[in-house]
């Protein structure tokens, strides 16, 4: 197999788990992925090799994913965000956390930050390769991380009253 | 929140946060953060955020990769079933050599020019229907160049010539004749090396002037619109605006 099969090959279990937590929908998930799979091999001709396999495939996948959006605002009757992901077993250092209020906290959070935090957070890229995958300037960017944490911040703070507001 | 007189940032916290910062940055932070217990305490929101994100998603990544999503297999089922990314990767040679057409226009129409936000409504749409299709984008793909310029020109009344947008990343998909509010309409569609995808939408007008372009956005999507002499243009697509822009007027020169 020619080595950027290999290198999309790779990247996945990380594709699978970047749109399962886009969409909260394992078999929506990875449709996607199977999409952006699809069109990566296709286009593998065209592509120039100025950045990583892995940026790429996340950047697709983004495209795909955007796309599918836009069809089901159309037909809105298709369901999205169904809860299917299954919940984690706690451990005891994170027990504290109420999980599913995150879990619930990220479907409410608008897609432009959903896609910058999970990128960062959960795929733990750096801030350039994110901004890169996203192709935003690193400012928009880290406006968009600040306020997806302060969103999420809001939306799971509700009945922590421990937390002290800051302004 | 104000830092105020300090010198950290809001970026230095969240670089901090995630792992970002190494040696004497990663210490003045530290530094900070025992000065200052509302940065610290947000920080620790944020670290406990990242830690219920990855509790909450990474599993995902000890699954089993199910078989439909096997590169290898992708790759065999296209290599089977479709020829068109080397046919296109054929055609773009082609297009190198071709210039472009020379202008004819004019003949009375029947039709009534649409307004401006029918062209945009109308092109918008379309670009909606058809940039989302994986397998059936267009109905004339970019290897039949030129009898979607021929076809096209015909059944618009205009001498159309497909605009070469490769300097700006973007290769020819194809093209489609789509029904508009006032007659045919032409959609041809382009893509960059993510897929992403910009379509061109042409209706023939009554009108003879030139306008500038102009721009709106509906639905997520930008688009920048005129009139040339017989036919009225919008560029659709989802990219940035002054990237659109440019494609924009790399696709005026062309056209007509």
């Amino acid at each position: 197999m020619p080595q950027i099969l290999d290198e999309i090959e790779e990247c996945v279990p990380a594709l699978r788990r970047y749109a399962r937590a886009l969409t909260h929908n394992p078999d929506l998930a990875d449709d996607l992925v199977q999409d952006c799979l699809e069109r990566a091999i296709r286009k593998r001709a065209l592509w120039r090799p100025s950045g990583s396999v892995r940026s790429w495939m996340f950047r697709i996948l983004l495209n795909v994913y955007r796309n599918d959006l836009r069809r089901r605002r159309r037909a809105p009757d298709l369901p999205l965000d169904t809860l299917q992901t299954d919940p984690p077993s706690l451990d005891t250092q994170s027990g504290r956390l109420a999980l599913a209020e995150t879990a619930q906290a990220m479907q409410a959070l608008p897609v432009e930050q959903r896609e910058v935090l999970l990128l960062v957070a959960v795929e733990e890229m750096s801030y350039a390769e994110a901004a890169e995958v996203l192709a935003i300037p690193l400012g928009t960017l880290m406006s968009r991380l600040g306020r997806a944490r302060a969103t999420l911040r809001r939306m799971t703070e509700t009945g922590a009253p421990r937390l002290r507001s800051v302004k | 929140m104000s830092r105020g007189k300090r010198k950290i940032t809001e970026h230095d916290l969240h670089a901090y946060t995630d792992g970002a910062l190494t040696g004497a940055a990663r210490e003045a932070v530290e530094a900070e953060l025992a000065i200052d217990p509302t940065a610290a305490d947000e920080v620790e929101i944020w670290r406990r955020q990242n830690e219920a994100l990855r509790a909450l998603y990474g599993h995902v990544t000890d699954e089993p990769v199910p078989p439909r999503l096997s590169v290898q297999r992708a790759d065999r089922e296209l290599r089977a079933s479709s020829w068109h990314w080397s046919r296109m990767a054929a055609a773009a040679v082609i297009l190198l050599a071709l210039g472009v057409a020379g202008g004819w226009f004019g003949r009375d129409l029947a039709s009534t020019a649409p307004t401006e936000a029918t062209l945009v409504a109308e092109a918008v749409e379309a670009h909606r229907v058809y940039a989302v299709e994986v397998r059936h984008p267009v109905e004339v793909w970019a290897d039949e160049r030129d009898h979607l310029q021929t076809w096209l020109s015909k059944r618009l009344d205009r001498t159309i010539s497909v605009p070469d947008l490769r300097d700006y990343g973007l290769t020819l998909v194809g093209g489609r004749l789509l029904p508009a509010s006032n007659g045919p309409a032409a959609q041809f569609m382009y893509e960059d090396e993510t897929g992403r995808r910009v379509t061109l939408y042409i209706t023939p007008s009554r009108s003879e002037g030139e306008t500038a372009f102009r721009y709106a956005r509906l639905e997520r999507l930008d688009a920048f619109f005129w009139s040339d002499e017989g036919i009225s243009c919008a560029m659709v697509g989802d990219l940035p605006r002054d990237r659109l822009r440019e494609i924009t007027a790399r696709a005026y020169e062309q056209l007509v």
